[in-house]
C-alpha cells in the first residue's frame, strides 16, 4: 500500500474560489452604471453639449416616465424568475377604457378620475387572473400572460367599439403640459410609482419574500410563506403599474386606443434585464430597473439626435438586450434552461 | 451521560422501527434512535446508509413509510418542517437555505417579519437589534446585521445558518429543543468548527439536544456522548463516546463480508500491462487535486470515497462532462482535452451515470431508441436511420442481457428499474466504449437485477474493456475491483491492490475514505 502526502487543503482553495467569484458578482452589479455612464460620455463626444443640455435632459425624463412605469411592473416578475407577455394587452386595454370613462367625444359618461381608478382596477384584477392561472392551474407564466394579452386586447377594443374616444375632460387634456418644479406632472407619477415599488420591495416583507421566491421556492415554503400568495401577489402588482402606464398613455395622447400598449412590452424586458435583474430570478430590483431605463432611454434619445435611421435602432436594441442577457445568466450550467 | 444516567430521565426525542422505501428500494429498514435531553447524539455510517434520509423525516420534509416517533413522549407527526420548528425541532441542512440576496438580519427572521411590525410597516432597526442578539447567542460579534449575506463567506453563512436554526428553535417555547446538524463542518476552518463544538456543548448544557451527522469520526469522537451507527438502512447499534474508538466504528460500519460467488468473484480478470488511461496530476481548482493512476486493460478500478472527496468529479473531468483546471488525461499514449462527451465517446470513453432517471434514459421512448441513442449514425446510411437495424440491435441486446420487456418497441417507463438498467448497459456496451465508468450502476435495483449487472462487469473486462467503478458500498467495491483507490477531501489518501486471493480489509479501504 502506498500512503501518498496530502498538501495544502482543498477547502482553502474552494474558500478562494468563492471569494473571487463574490468579487466579480460585486464587479458585474456596477456594470450598468458603467454602462450608462460611458453612453452620456459618447453621445456628449459625438453629439455635442446640446446632449447635456437642460432640455434634452428634460426630453429624456419625459420620455422614460412611461416605459419606467411598465418596466417597475415587471422587474418584480422577473424577480420571481417568471415572465409577463400581457404588457401590450393591458397598458392599452387601461388606457382605452379610462379614455371610455372620463368625458369624452364618443360616449356620455363623465367619472372623472374615479375612471382613472376603474381603469387601474380592471388592469389589476387582468394582472390577478394571470396569477391566478400561472399559480393554481400551473399554467407557464408566459404562456397564461400571452393569453392575456390578446384578452385584454379584445376588451380594450370592445370597449370603444372601433371609434376610439377623444378626452374633453379639461382638467385631464392640460396633464400633459402640466409640470411641477420644471419637471413634467407624468413623469412626476412615474417617479411615485418608483417611490412606492421601492417601498414595496425594502420596506415590506412581501418585497423580502419576491427575492426568496426567486431564489429557492422551497426556503420560503419550509418556513410557512405563502409561494402562491407571493406569486399572484406580484401579478397583480404588475398589473397595476400596467394599468397605470395605460392611463398616463391616454393622457399623453389625449385619446383612448388600444395601441397605446402596442410595442411596450420589449422596451421593458430590455430595460429590466440591461439593468441587471436576472431572468432566473432572486436578484436585482427596482433600483437596478431606473438604471435600465435610463440606459435604453438615453441610447434611443442619443441616436435619434444622431439621426440614425429607426429600423436600425430597433435592430440595436435587439442587440443589446441579447448581450445583457449573455452577461447575466449563470456560467457554467449544464443543462440549457428551456 | 451514561446509559443508565439516561435511562433514569425521560427521552427527549425516540423514533422506532422507521422504514422508508424510494420505487422499490429501502432506504431505512426499521431504525430507532432515542435522544435525551442534554445529550449529544453522533450519527455515523457509509454513502447511502440512511442516516441523512432519518433526519429529513425528523424534520418533517418527507414522510417515513412506517414506524412512529414521539416528542416528550407524546406522538410526534410532522408533516412539513414547519411544524417540526414549531414543536422545538430545527435542523441545518447540508444545503445552505439562505437567501443570498437578503440580509443577515432578514434570513434569521424569513417569515416572520410580523414581529417587528409597527403601523403596517417593518422596522428594519428593531429587527437588526433583534438579530444582533440572536448572534450573539452563539458568540458570533463581528458581523452586522444588515449585511448582505453574498459578501460572506461561506463558514459565517453556515453559522448563521447555524443562529437561525437556533433562535427557530428556540421560539417555539418547548423547554428541551432537538436541533438537527447534517455535516455542519465541511466547510469551517478549525477555529469554527471549535466554536460550532461550543455552541453544541452550550446548547446541551442548557438541556436541549443535538443530533450530529458527520463523515469525519474524529470529529464525532470528539464532541458527542453516544453514536449510532448505521448500514444499509439498518442501525447496527449505540454505544458510549467514550467507549468508542475511530477502530471500532469502522468495524461496526462495514459489518460482514457478502458471498464471493454473489460478484462471480472467479471470473476476475487479471489486468494486462497495456495501460488504456492515465491520469496524471489531474485536479479541478477547490474541488480536488494531485490525482495520479492508470487504468488497464481488463481492470475494475475502484474510486473509493464519500459524499465531497471528489470521485465524482475526477469522473466528469475523465469523460469530458467538467475541465480540468490542473493536469492531464491520457489515452492509449495520447494527451487529450475533452470539452465534450461526445469527444470522450469518440476515443472510447462512456460514463453511465449515477441519476439512471435523469441523466440514463429518456422514458417516453422505446427499448430500441433508447438503445440507439449513442451510436444512431453506426445504423444509419446517409442521414436516414435504418429502423430495421435498430431493431436489429435491441433484439440483439434483449436477449444478450436477458432484459424483461414484451418488446423493443416498449417504452422505457414501462420496465422495472433493473430492466431499464440493463438498457443503459445496454447502450454503452453498444457503443464500443473500451473504458466504461460506471456511476453507482445498481443504485436502485433489486438484487436479482444488481448479480447480473456484476456478470456483465466481468463480461466487459473478459472481452478486454477496463471499468472504473464508482460503487454503493465497500463490499461491493471490494466484490468487484482488482485496484482500489481511496479518497478524502480531494485528495487521494492511498491505493490498494485487490487480487481475487487476496483482498484488503474493509477497515482498511474505510478508514482511508473518512
Amino acid at each position: 500500500m502506498i500512503k501518498l502526502n496530502p498538501a495544502a487543503s482543498i477547502t482553502e482553495e474552494f474558500a478562494e474560489k468563492v471569494r473571487n467569484e463574490n468579487r466579480n458578482d460585486r464587479l458585474m452589479k456596477l456594470a450598468p452604471i458603467f454602462v450608462l455612464i460611458a453612453l452620456v460620455m459618447v453621445f456628449t463626444a459625438t453629439c455635442g453639449v446640446s446632449f447635456i443640455s437642460g432640455g434634452n435632459l428634460l426630453n429624456i425624463l419625459n420620455q422614460m416616465a412611461l416605459p419606467l412605469v411598465v418596466a417597475l411592473g415587471l422587474t418584480f416578475v422577473i424577480m420571481l424568475g417568471s415572465i409577463d407577455l400581457s404588457i401590450d394587452g393591458t397598458v392599452g386595454m387601461a388606457g382605452s377604457l379610462f379614455a371610455c370613462l372620463v368625458l369624452n367625444s364618443e360616449f356620455g359618461t363623465n367619472l372623472g378620475l374615479m375612471g382613472a381608478v376603474i381603469a387601474v382596477g380592471a388592469s389589476m384584477l387582468c394582472g390577478l387572473a394571470v396569477g391566478l392561472c400561472h399559480v393554481y392551474l400551473k399554467i407557464p407564466s408566459f404562456m397564461a400572460s400571452f393569453a392575456f394579452m390578446y384578452i385584454c386586447k379584445g376588451i380594450g377594443m370592445v370597449s370603444y367599439q372601433g371609434h376610439p374616444p377623444t378626452i374633453q375632460d379639461p382638467f385631464i387634456k392640460a396633464l400633459p403640459t402640466a409640470s411641477f418644479l420644471g419637471i413634467p406632472f407624468i413623469t412626476w407619477v412615474a417617479i411615485a410609482m418608483f417611490a412606492l415599488c421601492y417601498f414595496i420591495q425594502e420596506r415590506t416583507a412581501f418585497g423580502r419574500h419576491i427575492y426568496a421566491v426567486g431564489t429557492n421556492e422551497s426556503i420560503p415554503r419550509s418556513v410557512g410563506v405563502s409561494v402562491e400568495r407571493v406569486k399572484v401577489g406580484v401579478f397583480t402588482l404588475a398589473g397595476f403599474l400596467f394599468g397605470v402606464a395605460g392611463v398616463i398613455g391616454a393622457i399623453r395622447l389625449g385619446q383612448g386606443q388600444i395601441a397605446i400598449g402596442a410595442g411596450k412590452m420589449f422596451p421593458a424586458q430590455a430595460a429590466v434585464v440591461v439593468g441587471g435583474t436576472s431572468l432566473a430570478g432572486g436578484k436585482g430590483g427596482v433600483t437596478n430597473t431606473i438604471v435600465g431605463v435610463l440606459i435604453m432611454t438615453v441610447l434611443d434619445n442619443g441616436l435619434l439626435v444622431l439621426g440614425v435611421n429607426p429600423n436600425i435602432r430597433t435592430g440595436i436594441q435587439g442587440v443589446i438586450i441579447l448581450v445583457s442577457v449573455i452577461l447575466t445568466v449563470a456560467r457554467g450550467a449544464k443543462v440549457i434552461s428551456k | 451521560m451514561t446509559t443508565q444516567e439516561r435511562n433514569t430521565r425521560p427521552l427527549l426525542f425516540s423514533a422506532s422501527g422507521i422504514t422508508k422505501s424510494f420505487a422499490g428500494t429501502q432506504a431505512l429498514k426499521g431504525v430507532g434512535l432515542d435522544v435525551a435531553p442534554g445529550e449529544i447524539v453522533g450519527l455515523v455510517g457509509e454513502n447511502g446508509a440512511g442516516k441523512s434520509t432519518l433526519l429529513k423525516i425528523i424534520i418533517g420534509a418527507q414522510p417515513q413509510t412506517s414506524g412512529s416517533m414521539t416528542l416528550h413522549g407524546q406522538p410526534y407527526e410532522p408533516r412539513t418542517p414547519m411544524d417540526a420548528n414549531r414543536a422545538g425541532i430545527g435542523m441545518v441542512f447540508q444545503e445552505q437555505s439562505l437567501i443570498v440576496n437578503l440580509n443577515v438580519a432578514q434570513n434569521i427572521f424569513f417569515g416572520h417579519e410580523n414581529l417587528f411590525k409597527s403601523h403596517g410597516i417593518i422596522s428594519w432597526s428593531k429587527m437588526n437589534r433583534a438579530a444582533q442578539e440572536v448572534l450573539a447567542a452563539v458568540d458570533i460579534t463581528d458581523i452586522s446585521p444588515s449585511t448582505k449575506v453574498s459578501n460572506l463567506n461561506f463558514a459565517t453563512r453556515q453559522m448563521v445558518e447555524i443562529a437561525k436554526v437556533m433562535d427557530v428553535t428556540k421560539r417555539s417555547g418547548a423547554e428541551h429543543c432537538l436541533i438537527l446538524l447534517d455535516e455542519p463542518t465541511s466547510v469551517l476552518n478549525e477555529a469554527e468548527v471549535e466554536n460550532l463544538y461550543r455552541q453544541m456543548r452550550k446548547i446541551a448544557d442548557q438541556g436541549h439536544a443535538v443530533i450530529f451527522v458527520s463523515h469525519h469520526l474524529d470529529e464525532i469522537l470528539h464532541i458527542t456522548d453516544r453514536i449510532y451507527v448505521y448500514k444499509d438502512g439498518s442501525s447496527v447499534g449505540d454505544l458510549d463516546t467514550r467507549d468508542a474508538t475511530e477502530a471500532r466504528l469502522y468495524e461496526m460500519m462495514v459489518g460482514k463480508g457478502t458471498t464471493t460467488e454473489y460478484y462471480h468473484l472467479d471470473r476476475q480478470t487479471v489486468p494486462s500491462e497495456e495501460v488504456l488511461l492515465e491520469v496524471r496530476d489531474l485536479g479541478i481548482h477547490g474541488i480536488f487535486k494531485h490525482v495520479n493512476f492508470q487504468l488497464h486493460r481488463g481492470e475494475v478500478l475502484g474510486l473509493c470515497g464519500v459524499v465531497g472527496s471528489g470521485i465524482e468529479e475526477v469522473c466528469e473531468v475523465i469523460c469530458g462532462d467538467e475541465r480540468p483546471s490542473f493536469g492531464e488525461v491520457v489515452i492509449r499514449g495520447e494527451s487529450m482535452r475533452f470539452s465534450s462527451p461526445q469527444q470522450a465517446l469518440a476515443k472510447g470513453v462512456l460514463m453511465i451515470p449515477k441519476e439512471r432517471l435523469f441523466e440514463g434514459i429518456v422514458s417516453n421512448l422505446s427499448v430500441e431508441e433508447n438503445i440507439a441513442l449513442s451510436n444512431a449514425h453506426a445504423l444509419s446510411r446517409g442521414p436516414v436511420v435504418s429502423a430495421k437495424a435498430v431493431r436489429r440491435q435491441a433484439e440483439e441486446w434483449i436477449k444478450k442481457l436477458r432484459i424483461k420487456t414484451s418488446g423493443p418497441q416498449e417504452l422505457l417507463l414501462q420496465l422495472s428499474g433493473g430492466n431499464q438498467q440493463k438498457v443503459v448497459f445496454s447502450r454503452a456496451l453498444a457503443s464500443g466504449a473500451e473504458i466504461l465508468i460506471l456511476n453507482h450502476p445498481t443504485r436502485g435495483v433489486d438484487v436479482g437485477a444488481k448479480e447480473e449487472i456484476y456478470a456483465f462487469i466481468r463480461n466487459m473486462t473478459e472481452e478486454g474493456k477496463a471499468v472504473i467503478l464508482l460503487g454503493d458500498t465497500v463490499d461491493e467495491y471490494l466484490g468487484l475491483c482488482s485496484r482500489l483507490l481511496m479518497m478524502k477531501d480531494g485528495l487521494v489518501t492511498g491505493e490498494f491492490d485487490a487480487p481475487a486471493d487476496g483482498k484488503p480489509s474493509q477497515v482498511d479501504v474505510v478508514s482511508l475514505m473518512m
